[in-house]
């Protein structure tokens, strides 16, 4: 297993709430967080958000519960739309670390799965997913390491959400048979966290088994920073990462090399 | 005085009945009070929910509840842990306040929850 | 409703009885095997202040470093192998690291080190190991056990320079570490202070926490039923009570109540008082050892209660429970036992798994 991670916590304005959050999250156990930019196309003209440098948040980075080192931050930009004309993976998208896409249609949710330079496809959670999940794109994504992501704050929000949520996240279950799942917050406060081993335990409502719901709070999410990076390196943009001496215990392994990557994940 | 004893051995697989989870309770007003039972009918709540009346009837006890630090140790039969511990989770608010309850430990012996060490620092 | 949700993790309890006098009981084994200890609690029935005896043995329990950003090379370079870890009564263990997360490194008195690592770790330091038992779907969990007692492992050979250099140069792990060593009194911790001064350390003593408890109900216990078979309560039973005692939980409950219905165990009795003693650190076996054989000793002289307990905890986040036996965390890490003693010598000793754990020995 690897280390715990929330790769969704809504990006605020409110400075004093995402730092909260942050420093919640890490003292739930969290060992990284991704902060979620959100666009939503309903005009045509729709401007990609810069993301904020994680140093201006923090002066120093919270420590992880019961560890020594502090939690990491990386930046996401989450795609809502309806048209496959909006998703332009420009310059812009290459500045966040993990860039997600949330298909409001079949077709365009058939495309995601498919062909789209994205790490991360979302389910429904506040609707009934308005079309059936179909076994060849889900099973296209799960091919090229695309992973689904159930969110669950809006399960905690509301009853009616809380039924969307769950019957989305089964009806998925079905095809994906509990492959390429994460499972997030998507939280916009701190009081809609919840702890890794609440949430691995809470996957098993959705249709996951254990193993699988507690790798969906940790292996899982590796593998979906792991796909982010090399999406960043394969569009050709410089990207020096000086290479940090692994002196911690925990070999930073968002930093295994990417041509490590498929053969990690073959075996 | 009975006879000293000649060597005896049995492996329980399972055999515990139970499941004993501790957790305390968040409030955004953390000045706000709530006694046993507020903190029982929460769950209860919960419970009922997301399973309905087969979940608001699954039994369980509240063993303590330390109303000072909001923390609280239950008692679940172990076919009802998961249920109970996913309702806990989907718990959001509390007398119209938002709330979460964060469970810090699940095992199936009690005498486990008081010797967790991931709970204290030693240094 | 899915039979997903009726589901829950598994677990062992063995229990055994024997007699302390018996030369074939395994009880010294059981606990010299149980490496990585965090607290021990000690009840005594009708007793109110600790009896000077276990006072003076629980004073000389070991006191314990923590060490911070070790590097592990350290120690298994060749001075402090030869000096420390091949001597034995050496105990070390990972501090901050999560057993179903991180790197965890352990370091046993046998003179046997085990790195549980994650895969990529695991590739890098090519060292030869074994898939974690408790892997899910890929093998993502590596064990590799380096015995340095080992005929082919001397210093200076070629497997040994292999891990050598492995840990300094191709993957320099680095960690907080607990150490501690049994001490036979002789000076022969120049080699750890040697390397304790070259980084951050504090010397700990373990933690003492002492509570009289008033009328307690008990459950009445029968040297000569483990089982519970013959009226008394069933060992579960008993832990689960003894659980309450240690956590102020409430017996005096009714089937009817809507907050609890724990009840003690039938049939009960009541004691006036009992002493709770508790000690917490980096504990190791030989310490618990003679807790116990003064625990032994403790009805030498007449004494009320027909029984007293004894329970180990171990780290939820040690890479083994007892011996080399591998150790996991799924949703809890529980890694205990608990011995009961009777006034003739009978005990009954209770050792306790969970979900990732193999049987206890």
């Amino acid at each position: 297993m690897s280390v715990f991670m929330d790769l969704n916590i809504s990006y605020t304005t409110d400075r004093k709430r995402l730092q909260a959050m942050i420093e919640t999250a890490a003292h739930l156990g969290y060992s990284t967080v991704a902060i979620n930019y959100t666009v939503e196309f309903q005009q045509k003209k729709q401007e990609i958000p810069r993301p904020k440098s994680v140093t201006e948040l923090f002066e120093k980075l919270p420590i992880v519960q019961g560890k020594s080192s502090p939690i990491k931050v990386v930046n996401r930009l989450t795609v809502v739309t309806a048209d496959a004309a909006h998703f332009r993976p420009t310059a812009e998208y290459k500045s966040f670390d993990l860039v997600a896409v949330y298909p409001k249609t079949e077709k365009l949710f058939h495309t995601a799965c498919m062909t789209f330079d994205v790490d991360i496809i979302c389910i429904a959670t506040t609707e009934k997913q308005p079309f059936h999940f179909k076994r060849s794109p889900v099973n296209g994504a799960i091919e090229r390491g695309v992973f689904f992501e159930i969110c669950y704050t809006p399960a905690i929000r509301d009853s009616t959400m809380r039924k969307y949520t769950i019957a989305n996240a089964l009806c998925l279950m079905e095809i994906c048979k509990g492959k390429n799942v994460i499972l997030s917050s998507a939280a916009e406060k701190v009081l809609e966290l919840r702890g890794p081993y609440d949430i691995a335990n809470l996957g098993l409502v959705f249709g996951l088994s254990e193993g699988d719901a507690k790798a969906a709070v940790s292996t899982n999410c590796r593998s979906v920073l792991l796909h982010g990076e090399t999406r960043t390196t394969a569009f050709g943009i410089i990207h020096t990462v000086k290479k940090v001496q692994p002196t911690t215990k925990q070999t930073d392994e968002a930093e295994a090399p990417a041509s490590k990557k498929t053969k990690t994940e073959n075996i | 005085m009975e006879e000293p004893a000649t060597f005896e051995r049995h492996v329980y697989k399972n055999a515990s009945v139970y499941h004993y989870m501790k957790m305390s309770l968040i409030l955004e007003d953390e000045s706000k009070r709530l006694i046993a039972a507020e903190f029982k009918q929460l769950i209860v709540s919960g419970l009922r929910d997301l399973y309905g009346e087969i979940g608001a009837a699954i039994p369980f006890d509240l063993l303590t509840f330390d109303e000072s630090t909001k923390t609280a140790i239950l008692r679940v039969y172990n076919s009802g842990l998961v249920k109970l511990w996913s309702a806990i989770t989907l718990i959001g608010s509390c007398q119209n306040e938002l709330c979460a309850v964060r469970v810090t430990q699940v095992s199936p012996f009690l005498l486990a929850l008081c010797g967790n060490s991931r709970e204290t620092e030693l240094d | 409703m899915s039979p997903e949700l009726e589901r829950f993790p598994r677990n062992i309890l063995v229990c055994e009885r024997s007699n302390f006098l018996n030369e074939k009981s395994r009880h010294g084994i059981h606990v010299s095997k149980h490496y990585f200890n965090y607290k021990v609690s000690i009840f005594i029935p009708e007793c109110g202040i600790l009896p000077a005896g276990l006072s003076s043995v629980i004073k000389s329990f070991n006191s314990y470093f923590l060490v911070q950003k070790l590097p592990v090379y350290k120690l298994i370079e060749e001075v402090f192998l030869d000096e420390v870890v091949k001597k034995g009564g050496f105990y070390a263990l990972s501090h901050k690291t999560r057993i179903d997360e991180d790197n965890t490194i352990a370091f046993l008195p046998s003179g046997q080190m085990i790195l549980s690592l994650d895969k990529d770790t695991y590739e890098q330091l090519g060292l030869e190991g074994k898939p974690s038992l408790y892997n899910h779907r890929n093998a993502r969990r590596y064990v590799v056990t380096v015995d340095f007692t080992d005929k082919s492992m001397t210093v200076g050979g070629k497997r040994y320079q292999r891990v050598l250099l492995g840990l300094k140069e191709r993957v320099p792990l680095t960690c907080d570490f607990l150490l501690s060593r049994y001490s036979t009194g002789t000076d022969e911790d120049g080699a750890l202070q040697g390397l304790l001064s070259q980084y951050s350390f504090e010397v700990i003593r373990p933690a003492q926490y002492s509570q009289t408890l008033r009328i307690v109900p008990c459950p009445t216990l029968h040297p000569s039923d483990l089982q519970g078979k013959a009226g008394s309560c069933d060992p579960h039973q008993f832990l689960e009570w003894l659980g309450s005692v240690n956590m102020g939980i409430r017996c005096d409950n009714s089937a009817s109540d809507f907050l609890s219905t724990y009840v003690c165990p039938e049939p009960q009795d009541s004691m006036s008082q009992a002493l709770l003693y508790t000690i917490t650190g980096f504990l190791i076996p030989e310490d618990i050892q003679s807790l116990l054989q003064e625990l032994q000793r403790y009805f030498d002289e007449p004494k009320f209660s027909p029984w007293l307990s004894l329970t180990v905890h171990g780290f939820v986040d040690s890479p083994v429970s007892w011996g080399t036996m591998e150790h996991g965390f799924l949703s809890s890490g529980e890694n205990f036992y608990n011995f009961v003693c009777f006034k003739n010598q009978d005990y009954w000793l209770h050792m306790a798994t969970g979900a990732l754990d193999g049987c206890p020995p």
